[in-house]
C-alpha cells in the first residue's frame, strides 16, 4: 500500500508538477469552459428562434389569410427544417471539421470555430426541446392571453414561453451537460481543450493513469456541480406553484 | 355612448369546416345592445360556443361580418388585439396563469397592454378582489384555488381592463355543483350594474331569471330568439319544446 502510495505520488509529480505541466490542464479547462459557455449562449439564441418560427408556423397555418406573411413563415419555416435535417443528421466531430477545413479555412481562431460549431449543432437539438415545451401548454393559456388583447408575441413572451421553458428545464440542462462533454473532441481541430491537455501530458510522460483519470474527475465534477444548480433552480420554479 | 345603443352587431356570420361539408355555424344574424344579457342555449354540438368565440375572433368565422362598436373586426385590416381589450371572455376551463399570482394574473393585461403603472393597475384589482371576496388569496397560487374560486378570478381578472362587454363561455360547465352558485351570484351582480353579458350556458335558472333576451340555438342556426319568459313559457318551435322537455 505505502508502496503504490509512494508511486502514484511520483507520478503525480511527474504528470502535473513537472515543467508546470498542470499549466496544460488549467489552459485547456478554460478553453472548454469558455467555448461551452459561447456555444450554449448560441444554441439557446438559435433554439429559441427556431422553436418560435416552427411553433408558429405550426399553429397558425390553417388560420392565416394567404398573403406576403404567410409565404414568408412557409420559407423560414422550410429553412428550419433543413437546417434541422442537416445537423440532426451528421456527426457533430464531422461539423467541426467542415467548420474549421472548410468553411473557416482561412481562420485560424480555433475557439471562435469551436464556438460556431458547437452553438450550431445545439441550436437544433434546443430548438426542438423548447417547441415541445411550447406545444406543451394548453392551448387554452394562449386564448386566454390573446383575449385579453396581448398580440401573439406577447402571448408568447408573457405567458407561453414562461410556462414552456419550466416545463423543458430538465431536457435542457440534460442538452448542456451532453454539450460540456462534446467539446471533448475539439482536439480533432488541434484546440487545446481540456481532453486534449489531458492527452498532451500523456503523450509527455508515457504514464496514461493520472492524466485520463484526472480530466475524467474534471468533467464529473463540473457536471455534477451543474446539476446541483438546475435542481435547485427547479425546485425554486416549482415552489412558486405551491 | 347611450343605453339602447348597439354594441355588437352579427351579420350573417358563417363558420363552416371541410369547405362547407359541416356547418358549426350557419348564418347568425344579432344585435347585441349595451347593456344586455343575451343568454345562448341549446343542446351540444348547436354551434353556440362557436358562435360566443366569433365574437372575440378566438373562431375567425368563414363568412359574414361582426361589428363591435361600428368597426368591422373581421375585416382582414382591422387590428382585433385593440378591440379585444374591451371584450373580457370567461372560459370554462378558467385559463388563469398557472405561473403568476392572483394578482399578477389580473394586473399583467392592464400593465402591459393600458400602462397603468403597477400600483394603479393593484388598486383596481384589489378592489375587485374585494367585491368577490378573494382579496386575501392575492398572493395565492391558481392551484392553490378551488375551481369556483378560479373562476371569480377569472372573471375579475377579465375587468381588469374595464371592458365593454363579458362574453361567457359555460362559465360553470366545469365546475362542481357546490360551487355553481358562487360564480353565478358574481355574474349576477355583474348583470345589476347593467355590464353587457353573453353568457353561454347550461343553467336554465340562470337565463330565466338574469337573461333579458334568450337565444336558442340548434345544428348552427339560431331557432328562436325572445325574452325569457316567451322562451320558457311559450316555445314556438318544435325543436326548443323538445329541448326544454329535456333540461327542465
Amino acid at each position: 500500500m505505502a508502496e503504490w502510495l509512494e508511486s502514484m505520488q511520483a507520478q503525480f509529480e511527474l504528470n502535473f508538477i513537472t515543467d508546470n505541466r498542470w499549466r496544460y490542464i488549467v489552459d485547456g479547462l478554460a478553453v472548454t469552459l469558455k467555448v461551452t459557455l459561447f456555444a450554449v449562449i448560441l444554441g439557446i439564441a438559435i433554439g429559441v428562434l427556431i422553436a418560435m418560427i416552427r411553433s408558429t408556423y405550426d399553429k397558425n397555418k390553417k388560420e392565416m389569410r394567404p398573403g406576403f406573411g404567410k409565404f414568408a413563415l412557409s420559407v423560414l419555416n422550410g429553412i428550419c427544417q433543413v437546417y434541422l435535417t442537416v445537423i440532426r443528421g451528421t456527426p457533430v466531430v464531422v461539423q467541426l471539421m467542415i467548420m474549421y477545413y472548410i468553411i473557416f479555412a482561412s481562420s485560424n481562431n480555433k475557439v471562435l470555430v469551436a464556438v460556431l460549431a458547437f452553438g450550431i449543432n445545439s441550436g437544433a437539438y434546443v430548438a426542438e426541446i423548447v417547441r415541445s415545451g411550447i406545444m406543451s401548454v394548453d392551448g387554452g393559456q394562449f386564448e386566454a392571453g390573446r383575449s385579453l388583447g396581448f398580440n401573439y408575441f406577447q402571448t408568447m413572451r408573457y405567458i407561453i414561453v414562461p410556462q414552456a421553458f419550466k416545463n423543458v428545464l430538465p431536457a435542457l440542462a440534460n442538452e448542456f451537460i451532453v454539450l460540456l462533454k462534446e467539446t471533448s473532441v475539439a482536439g480533432y481541430v488541434a484546440l487545446q481543450d481540456l481532453t486534449k491537455a489531458g492527452d498532451i501530458i500523456r503523450s509527455r510522460t508515457f504514464s496514461p493513469f493520472l492524466p485520463l483519470i484526472g480530466i475524467a474527475l474534471i468533467y464529473l465534477v463540473m457536471v455534477m456541480f451543474f446539476t446541483w444548480l438546475v435542481g435547485k433552480l427547479e425546485r425554486r420554479l416549482r415552489n412558486s406553484e405551491r | 355612448m347611450n343605453a339602447n345603443e348597439t354594441l355588437i352587431k352579427v351579420e350573417n356570420v358563417q363558420k363552416y369546416y371541410n369547405g362547407g361539408a359541416i356547418k358549426a355555424l350557419d348564418g347568425i344574424n344579432t344585435e347585441i345592445k349595451k347593456g344586455e344579457v343575451v343568454v345562448v342555449i341549446g343542446p351540444s354540438g348547436s354551434g353556440k360556443s362557436t358562435f360566443l368565440r366569433c365574437l372575440n375572433l378566438l373562431e375567425i368565422p368563414t363568412g359574414g361580418s361582426i361589428y363591435f362598436e361600428d368597426v368591422d373586426i373581421t375585416d382582414a385590416k382591422t387590428n382585433i388585439n385593440t378591440h379585444r381589450q374591451r371584450m373580457g371572455m370567461v372560459f370554462q376551463h378558467f385559463n388563469l396563469f398557472p405561473h403568476m399570482t392572483i394578482l399578477k394574473n389580473m394586473i399583467i393585461a392592464p400593465m402591459k397592454l393600458q400602462k397603468k403603472s403597477q400600483a394603479e393597475a393593484t388598486v383596481l384589482a384589489m378592489e375587485l378582489l374585494k367585491r368577490v371576496g378573494l382579496e386575501d388569496r392575492a398572493n395565492a397560487y391558481p392551484s392553490q384555488l378551488s375551481g369556483g374560486q378560479k373562476q371569480r378570478i377569472a372573471i375579475v381578472r377579465a375587468l381588469c381592463m374595464q371592458p365593454e362587454v363579458m362574453l361567457f363561455d359555460e362559465p360553470t360547465s366545469a365546475l362542481d355543483p357546490e360551487m355553481v352558485g358562487e360564480v353565478l351570484e358574481v355574474m349576477k351582480q355583474l348583470a345589476n350594474e347593467n355590464m353587457t353579458m353573453v353568457v353561454v350556458t347550461h343553467e336554465m335558472g340562470f337565463a330565466k331569471e338574469v337573461g333579458s333576451r334568450v337565444m336558442f340555438m340548434a345544428d348552427g342556426k339560431q331557432v328562436e330568439e325572445g325574452t325569457p319568459h316567451e322562451i320558457f313559457t311559450s316555445p314556438k318551435s318544435e325543436r326548443l319544446q323538445n329541448f326544454l322537455a329535456k333540461v327542465l
